[in-house]
């Protein structure tokens, strides 16, 4: 288990600073830091490396003490026995890939070590990378090289700092995995620095979110980006709608509230809230159904008419902006846009499921 | 005399190189990846010899290790031996002279090597000392043999402070720029002209390699 706990204070010119200040315990295999930039967490990752000296606090892992102020104790970078991937793998240039993996293996015979090397390679799929220099190999290959390298020194644990951001996107989904399937045979602990949000649900047994220095919410992948607590987590998850109203009318014990706009009303899932009290909702682009015709016999609790003003094409989907009286953000396939034959100017009903509406603090 | 002045000029100049190239690069590596206080300072110290005329250069050291120098009183009532007007001084002079070139191409070279190369050397658990010779001398290497190029030409091309320090005492101190000052003035051209010729050759021969060092380099 890594108990990290920690303030750090950073001054830069203009009287300005930023003040790092977290407290967090790592008991799962992969947990996933996750943050806009600028959050700190790659200084988070610094700080367990032993790159960044905290002003206070403590770090261990298990009994093993990186940093305590109160003890004036910071074990050196070379003796935490921590791996360290980076987002360019930062393969030393001058050696061949066999040569950056066996740099930091522990002592022992050199024919066992070099075999060692292989069989890492090997699980990897890249041993025909062996005896070829870094610039030789695609990013991927790099990528794979670090973190073999990194596994090599037999560390205590990883940290990955947004090591698949310069991967090309085909590659990125399966490098996900590797490491996924690296970490379970190592069964040490990963942290992996993302703001991927898909990556932090695909290859997360846990995330801790990150914001302005500060741990602002932790769980489950899945839980955590369907529900973020604020508006500014939810704009750094990606949830794309946010609304600021007030409620309406509260009914019974039906669990539905009615949320005033002002230019449109939105059925909502959540309780407790007397009518007249401001409240903030997200909702995300992709929970939203496009359809062409007015439907009524639906589950979904809310069906708005709307123009389509703009579209935006995001890789394989598409991005639309509905003018609802209030602007909606709706992200769906371009296959669907087809189909539906969009275009601007387009009238359009969307439907919106009232437990997609996710309250914000 | 041609002979002989090119022989000590020969044997100066490598062992000023030499000397050079360690501390410089050391120097070097402080500045370039260590945070002090009055870093600038020290930068602006060992950079002085560039930019006063070489003859302040030499009569400071003549202050420092001369038999009444600072310095050099101590050496001379332990030893018995002063350095001044010995071929060593010319090594001194010529190393001083060319040692802020060298701690200059050193500072960019080795501040040029991303640190990211030494955390990472760091976090596969390598001390410093083996974190500088396998990962930022490397990567740093063109750049220091540039600058052992340039130390290598001016200690070659020192005039000032050896004069200073050294004298010019033939077949003793008479490295060739001396020679060939020595030739001009007593009215011998052709020696003059032949000395000159043999600087210019090796001059060209020096940048030749050099340059034929970092194109292949450019693979590596």
């Amino acid at each position: 288990m890594l108990s990290v706990n920690f303030q750090k204070e950073f001054r830069n010119g203009g009287g300005r600073s930023f003040k790092l200040d977290v407290a967090f315990t790592v008991n799962h295999a992969l947990t996933v830091l996750f943050g806009p930039s600028g959050s700190g967490k790659t200084t988070i990752l610094r700080s367990i490396a032993g790159v960044v000296v905290p002003d206070s606090g403590k770090i261990a892992l298990g009994d093993r003490v990186y940093f305590d102020s109160s003890a004036r104790l910071n074990v050196p970078m070379r003796h935490r026995e921590v791996g360290f991937v980076f987002q360019d793998s930062l393969l030393f240039p001058h050696l061949t890939a066999e040569a950056n993996v066996l740099y930091g293996m522990k002592s022992g015979k050199d024919r066992e070590k070099r075999k060692r090397v292989q069989e890492l390679l090997d699980l990897f799929g890249i041993l025909h990378t062996l005896e070829r220099f870094p610039r030789e190999l695609s990013g991927g290959e790099q990528q794979r090289v670090a973190l073999a390298r990194a596994l090599a020194s037999q560390p205590a644990l990883v940290l990955l700092d947004e090591p698949l951001s310069a991967v090309d996107v085909s590659t990125r989904s399966r490098l996900l995995q590797e490491i996924v399937e690296m970490q379970r045979r190592s069964n040490i602990p990963f942290i992996h620095v993302t703001h991927n949000a898909t990556d932090a649900v695909r290859a997360g047994d846990w995330v801790l979110i990150l914001d302005q220095g500060r741990i602002v919410q932790e769980g489950l992948p899945l839980e955590v980006f369907n529900s973020p607590h604020s508006v500014r987590l939810a704009r750094a998850v990606g949830t794309e709608n946010i609304f600021a109203g007030t409620v309406l009318s509260q009914s019974g014990d039906d669990g539905i509230s009615l949320l005033d706009l002002k230019a449109c009303q939105l059925a909502v899932s959540f309780n407790g809230l007397a009518p007249g009290t401001p409240a903030t909702i997200g909702i995300r682009a992709e929970d939203i159904i496009v359809c062409r015709e007015r439907i009524t016999q639906t589950s979904a609790r809310n069906l708005l008419q709307g123009i389509v003003k703009t579209m935006i094409p995001d890789g394989s989907k598409m991005e639309l902006v509905v003018d609802c009286g209030v602007d909606f953000k709706v992200s769906i396939t371009r296959q669907a846009v087809m189909s539906l034959s969009l275009q601007p100017g387009a009238v359009v009903y969307l439907l919106i499921k009232a437990s997609a509406c996710h309250t914000l603090s | 005399m041609i002979w002989s002045a090119f022989k000590l000029s020969l044997r100066v100049v490598s062992l000023a190189t030499l000397l050079v190239g360690v501390t410089g690069t050391a120097f070097g590596f402080l500045l370039a990846k260590r945070e002090f206080r009055a870093k600038e300072l020290l930068d602006s110290v060992l950079t002085l010899p560039m930019v006063l005329p070489p003859t302040v250069t030499g009569y400071y050291l003549i202050l420092l290790l001369g038999r009444r120098g600072w310095l050099g009183r101590y050496i001379y009532r332990m030893t018995g031996w002063s350095v001044a007007f010995t071929w060593e001084a010319a090594v001194i002079a010529a190393t001083v002279m060319a040692f802020p070139i060298m701690v200059k191409s050193a500072r960019a070279a080795i501040g040029s090597v991303d640190s990211r190369y030494e955390m990472v050397s760091f976090s596969l658990g390598k001390g410093e000392f083996e974190t500088f010779f396998r990962v930022t001398l490397p990567l740093a290497i063109r750049g220091l043999v540039a600058g052992l190029v340039l130390s290598f030409a001016r200690a070659l091309g020192e005039f000032g402070a050896t004069l200073m320090l050294a004298g010019n005492i033939p077949g003793k101190t008479q490295t060739m720029p001396l020679a060939i000052y020595e030739a001009f003035i007593s009215g011998d051209d052709r020696e003059a002209q032949f000395l000159a010729v043999i600087l210019t050759v090796t001059s060209v021969a020096v940048i030749y390699l050099t340059n034929l060092l970092s194109h292949s380099g450019d693979r590596a």
